[in-house]
C-alpha cells in the first residue's frame, strides 16, 4: 500500500495566505483606508464631537455618526477583497487549498486592519475634542471600553462585507450592493429614527444598533443632561400670554437661582432609554451580538466561498 | 356584476390574450424548429422566446411574469397593488415596482433582439409595447417578414431531437493503462433547467511521454475538454492517471495534475519570487524541505527567464512574463499530467517555440504535456499526438481524430494543421464544414483499430 503523501495542512495555509494579504496591504494600496478612514473620522467628529458624551442629544448624534464611520470602514475593507479574485481563488481551491483556511487569513489579516483603523479614529476623536468617559464598564478604562465597541463594529461590518464578496461574483456587484446594505444600517439602527414592531424587531439583525447602544451606555446616556427641553423654552421665550411673557419669567427664574443645570438632567431623567443602561451586564450582551454577527457573517462567507467550484467560465 | 359587464370584463382579458397567442403560434412557426404549441402556454411561450433570442434569463422573467398575470387574472383580476398606507401595502407596491422595471427592461431587451432577428427597423419596439400581438401576428402572417440567420435552440424546445445521431470512437478506460485514458461519455450543463450538450464521446490514450497538441476552431470544446480532465470541471466520464482516477480520487491525484488555464490567474500585488514559492509551498509535499523548495524554485525561474526582476510585482510584468509565471506556478510542482491552454499567448515566435522546446523536454522525462494553442504550425515538429474536435451539426464538440501529426496530415488530406481546423470549420466561421464527414470517418477507423487490437 502506497504510503499518502501530505501536504500543506490548515495552519500552513493560513499563514501563506496571510503573508498574501499583509503583501497586498503594502502593495495594492490597502494601506491607503487608514488615511481615508481617518479623513472620513475627521470629518464627521469635528462637525458632532463637541458635544458627544456632553448631552443626551450630542452623544446620540455622535454614537450614530460614530457607527456610521466604522460601518463604512468596515464595509471598504473588505467589499471587494473576494470577488476581485474570485477566479484565482476557483484554480487555487481546485489545487488544494482550504477555504476555510482562506477566509481564516482573510479574518485575522481584517482584524488587524480593523485594529489599525480603531486607533486612527480614537486618535481623531480625541483630536476632534471628543471628550471620553474617563471611566469604563468592562475595563478601567473608558476610552479602551470605546475603542473595544468601535473595534467591533468596524470588524462585524468588515466580515458582512466579506459574506457579500463571498457570495457575488464581481465588484462591479460588490459596489452596488454596498449602498443597500448601508442604507439598512443607517435606517435600522433603532436609535436615530423611530421604528416600531416589525420594523423595530429587524434591529437586532444590525450591527449599527448594537454599535449605538454599546457607545450611549459607555457614554452613560440615561444620565447626561438633555437639552431640547430647554432649547425648546428659549426659543418660544417671547410668547405673549395675557400681556405676559410667562416662558421668559420661568427661564429668567431658573437662571437666577442657578437651577438650569438641574433643570437639563431633571429633563433628562425623562429621556432615558433601557437600552443605553450603563450596566456591565447590558455593554457585554452589545458586544456579544456583534461578536454573533462576525461569526455568522464568516460562517456565511465560508460556506457561500464553498461552491466556488460551480462557477461558470 | 350583471352578465353583460361580466362578459365584457373577460372578453377585454381574453381576446388580447388569445390573439397574442395566435400571432405567437404563428411566429413560432418561422422560428426554425421551435415547438409552436408552446405559444399557448403561458410562461412558457416566453422562455421559448428567450431562447430564440439567446436571452435566457430575461426570457425566464418575463416567462415568470406573465404565468403571474395570467393567474392574478383569473384569480382576481389584473394586480392592483392596495396603497392603504399600510406598512405590507408599501412594502409590496415597491415589490411590484421593481418587478415592473425589471420587466419593463428584460422585455425591451428580448424584442430589440426578436426585431434584430428579423432585420426590421428598431420603431416596431413602439408598436409591441401598444399592441403587443400586433407585430408577431405581422411577423407571423407576412411572408416577407424572415428569421435573417439559422436560430439555435436548446433541445428541449426543439420539435425534433437533435444531437447524438452521428456516431463516435469508443472504447473502455483502462485501468492499467501507463498514461492518460480518457473516457468521456458527455459533458453538459443546464441553462435554467435546460439540458445543453457540450461534449460527446471522447475517448482515447495518451502514453507517458507526450507532448500533445489539442486543436479545434473556435467554440469546438477544447478547453471545456481539459477542464474535464483535469477534472476542473467534472463530465460524464472516466478519467484514468496511470491508473488512478482523476475524478474519484481527486483529492489526491489533484497534486500530480498542473494546469496553466487560458487566463493568467495570478494576483498583481504580489511579487514574483513569492508567487511563486507560495505555489510551490501550497502544493509541494509537506516533507519537501524549505532548502528543496528553494531549490526547485530559483530552478524553474532560471528555466522561464524569470530570475531577473523576480522582486518586482507581477502587475509590473509583461504580458509574456505573466504567462511564463503561470506556467512556473505550475511547473514547481513537477506535475505528471501538465495541461496548457494557449501558453504562447502574448509570446513572439522565438519565445514560443522556446517554451514549447521546454514542453517537450518536461515530455521527454516521462511526462504527459497536453497544449491548446491558436499557432500549431511553427511548433507541430515538437509535437508526439494531435487530438482534434470538432463541433458536429447538432453544436456539439466531437472527436474527429486523435493520432500522429503526419497520420492527421494524411487523415484530413492537408499539409498544415491551421488547414486541419479550417476542414472542421463551420462554413460561417470561414472552415469548409466537413467536422460530420471527419468525425464519422474517425469513428469507423477508430472502431477498427479498436477490433483489431
Amino acid at each position: 500500500m502506497t504510503e499518502k503523501i501530505r501536504y500543506k495542512g490548515w495552519f500552513g495555509q493560513t499563514g501563506i495566505y496571510l503573508g498574501k494579504s499583509l503583501r497586498m496591504f503594502l502593495y495594492q494600496n490597502d494601506w491607503k483606508v487608514l488615511p481615508m478612514g481617518a479623513v472620513i473620522a475627521g470629518v464627521v467628529t469635528f462637525v458632532v464631537g463637541s458635544n458627544m458624551f456632553v448631552t443626551q442629544e450630542g452623544t446620540l448624534m455622535g454614537a450614530f455618526a460614530l457607527v456610521c464611520v466604522c460601518i463604512w470602514n468596515g464595509f471598504f475593507n473588505s467589499i471587494q477583497v473576494v470577488c476581485r479574485e474570485r477566479e484565482i481563488v476557483k484554480r487555487e481551491h481546485r489545487a488544494g487549498l482550504h477555504m476555510s483556511a482562506y477566509i481564516a487569513a482573510q479574518m485575522i489579516y481584517q482584524l488587524l486592519l480593523c485594529a489599525a483603523q480603531t486607533v486612527v479614529t480614537l486618535a481623531i476623536c480625541q483630536v476632534a475634542g471628543v471628550r471620553f468617559p474617563a471611566e469604563g464598564i468592562v475595563t478601567d478604562l473608558g476610552v479602551l471600553d470605546i475603542g473595544i465597541t468601535i473595534l467591533l463594529i468596524t470588524y462585524a461590518a468588515d466580515m458582512m462585507a466579506l459574506m457579500v464578496s463571498c457570495l457575488v461574483r464581481t465588484t462591479t456587484t460588490a459596489m452596488t450592493v454596498m449602498p443597500f446594505l448601508l442604507i439598512f444600517q443607517l435606517v435600522f439602527s433603532g436609535g436615530f429614527f423611530s421604528l416600531s414592531g416589525f420594523a423595530k424587531k429587524i434591529t437586532v439583525l444590525t450591527i449599527s444598533r448594537w454599535g449605538l447602544d454599546s457607545i450611549c451606555a459607555l457614554g452613560r446616556y440615561n444620565e447626561l443632561p438633555m437639552v431640547t427641553l430647554w432649547n425648546t423654552l428659549f426659543q418660544f421665550k417671547d410668547i405673549t400670554y395675557n400681556g405676559q411673557k410667562p416662558l421668559l419669567q420661568v427661564i429668567l427664574s431658573m437662571q437666577e437661582k442657578n437651577q438650569v443645570d438641574d433643570f437639563l438632567l431633571w429633563s433628562g431623567s425623562y429621556n432615558t432609554e433601557a437600552a443605553y443602561v450603563s450596566s456591565l451586564a447590558n455593554l457585554l450582551q452589545n458586544w456579544g451580538a456583534l461578536l454573533i454577527l462576525v461569526i455568522v457573517f464568516a460562517a456565511a462567507a465560508m460556506i457561500a466561498l464553498r461552491s466556488i467550484d460551480r462557477d461558470k467560465r | 356584476m350583471p352578465i353583460e359587464e361580466t362578459i365584457t370584463a373577460i372578453l377585454r382579458v381574453a381576446v388580447p390574450w388569445l390573439l397574442f397567442s395566435f400571432a405567437l403560434w404563428k411566429l413560432f412557426g418561422k422560428l426554425g424548429r421551435l415547438k409552436r404549441w408552446l405559444a399557448w402556454i403561458p410562461g412558457l411561450r416566453y422562455v421559448a422566446l428567450g431562447d430564440v433570442a439567446d436571452m435566457d434569463q430575461e426570457g425566464w422573467f418575463c416567462g415568470i411574469m406573465d404565468l403571474f398575470f395570467v393567474l392574478s387574472g383569473i384569480l382576481s383580476g389584473l394586480p392592483k397593488p392596495a396603497l392603504t398606507g399600510d406598512r405590507v401595502s408599501t412594502a409590496l407596491s415597491l415589490i411590484f415596482v421593481i418587478l415592473y422595471v425589471f420587466l419593463f427592461v428584460y422585455r425591451i431587451r428580448l424584442i430589440l433582439r426578436l426585431i434584430e432577428l428579423f432585420g426590421l427597423s428598431k420603431w416596431w419596439l413602439l408598436l409591441w409595447f401598444v399592441i403587443d400581438w400586433l407585430p408577431p401576428l405581422l411577423w407571423g402572417l407576412g411572408k416577407k417578414y424572415q428569421p435573417q440567420r439559422e436560430i439555435e435552440l436548446h433541445d428541449v424546445w426543439e420539435a425534433g431531437t437533435a444531437p447524438a445521431a452521428i456516431p463516435s470512437a469508443a472504447h473502455t478506460a483502462r485501468k492499467a493503462y501507463p498514461g492518460l485514458s480518457v473516457e468521456l461519455r458527455e459533458r453538459t450543463v443546464r441553462d435554467f433547467g435546460k439540458k445543453r450538450y457540450l461534449l460527446k464521446d471522447i475517448d482515447l490514450d495518451i502514453p507517458n511521454g507526450s507532448l500533445v497538441l489539442l486543436l479545434g476552431g473556435s467554440g469546438a470544446g477544447k478547453t471545456t475538454f481539459v477542464n474535464a480532465v483535469i477534472g476542473y470541471e467534472k463530465a460524464d466520464a472516466t478519467i484514468l492517471l496511470n491508473g488512478s482516477n482523476v475524478y474519484e480520487d481527486y483529492d489526491s491525484v489533484k497534486y500530480r495534475i498542473g494546469f496553466v488555464p487560458q487566463k493568467n490567474l495570478v494576483r498583481g500585488n504580489d511579487t514574483v519570487v513569492r508567487t511563486i514559492s507560495d505555489a510551490a509551498e501550497l502544493r509541494m509535499p509537506a516533507s519537501t524541505s524549505g532548502w528543496e523548495r528553494r531549490k526547485k524554485v530559483t530552478e524553474v525561474m532560471d528555466q522561464l527567464g524569470l530570475t531577473a526582476g523576480s522582486g518586482g510585482l507581477v502587475s509590473k510584468k509583461s504580458g509574456g512574463q505573466l504567462r511564463r509565471i503561470s506556467i512556473a506556478m505550475e511547473l514547481v510542482t513537477d506535475p505528471e499530467l501538465f495541461v496548457l491552454d494557449e501558453p504562447d499567448s502574448g509570446l513572439d515566435g522565438v519565445m514560443a517555440r522556446e517554451l514549447f522546446s521546454r514542453l517537450r523536454e518536461i515530455a521527454d522525462e516521462g511526462k504527459i504535456v497536453i497544449a491548446i494553442t491558436h499557432t500549431p504550425d511553427r511548433v507541430i515538429d515538437l509535437f508526439d499526438k494531435v487530438i482534434v474536435l470538432a463541433k458536429d451539426s447538432g453544436r456539439v464538440g466531437r472527436l474527429a481524430f486523435y493520432g500522429s501529426p503526419s497520420e492527421a496530415r494524411s487523415f484530413f488530406g492537408r499539409d498544415t494543421m491551421e488547414g486541419i481546423v479550417m476542414s472542421v470549420n463551420r462554413e460561417e466561421e470561414g472552415g469548409e464544414g466537413l467536422a460530420d464527414e471527419f468525425i464519422e470517418r474517425y469513428a469507423r477507423l477508430a472502431a477498427a483499430q479498436e477490433a483489431v487490437s
